[in-house]
């Protein structure tokens, strides 16, 4: 049986995270009440979206609403882990009020 | 053995305190500050040598009044595998760790 190397497509999850973040929340004002669910939405949703691909990877996927206020904002992040297998890509969205911030991070399962 | 990263918390407030600790938020050096966090957050999991693959995230946002928040979800084996988040704030900004660890 031939092996198959996988590494992570990273525009696929991108699309995949877009599509996620617009139909969640695309075209909304932010709303402290909301926001708490909002964000849990757009993670599970992605999570479940990039889960069906069934490819053999683990999967976190991390998401943060902030307000539009003039505050700056920072993230970053460190792997270790098999660069030739395993990836992340992050979707940066924002409309008029908020700005959203999805990462995803792929390990490749062990065969 | 996931147990072992309650330890990763102390790791990780150690490493925030020791990049930004007694700072002002300064729009100018934010970038390498949380590059700062996360590497040696890195770092010093890493040196201890467990049998984990690692992934460090540090978010950085300026108090003035508003609102953040912040979720993750994760497929992965609920037996070897877990994470840890802390939160630490001084008076200009707050910063947010996150340690998540697979099991290889």
């Amino acid at each position: 049986m031939e092996f198959q190397s996988v590494s992570f497509n990273s525009d696929e999850a991108s699309n995949c995270v877009k599509e996620c973040i617009e139909s969640i929340i695309g075209g909304l004002d932010y709303n402290q009440n909301k926001v708490n669910q909002w964000t849990a939405s757009i993670v599970e949703h992605s999570l479940t979206q990039l889960v069906k691909q069934g490819k053999p990877y683990k999967y976190i996927v991390n998401s943060a609403i902030m307000q539009k206020s003039g505050a700056g904002l920072h993230t970053a992040n460190s792997c270790y882990w098999d660069t030739t297998t395993d990836g992340s890509c992050t979707v940066r969205w924002e409309n008029r009020t908020m700005y959203c911030v999805v990462s995803v991070f792929a390990v490749a399962v062990g065969l | 053995d996931i147990s072992a990263l309650s330890g990763d918390a102390g790791v990780a407030n150690i490493s925030v305190d020791a990049a930004i600790g007694g700072s002002t938020y300064q729009h100018s050096r934010v970038n390498q500050w949380s590059s700062s966090v996360v590497e040696n957050c890195l770092g010093q999991l890493t040196k201890l040598g467990k049998p984990f693959k690692y992934i460090v995230t540090c978010i950085i946002m300026q108090k003035n009044g508003a609102g953040l928040q912040t979720a993750t979800s994760c497929f992965w084996d609920n037996t070897t595998d877990g994470s840890c988040t802390v939160r630490w704030e001084n008076k200009s900004m707050y910063c947010i760790v996150s340690v998540f660890g697979l099991a290889i």
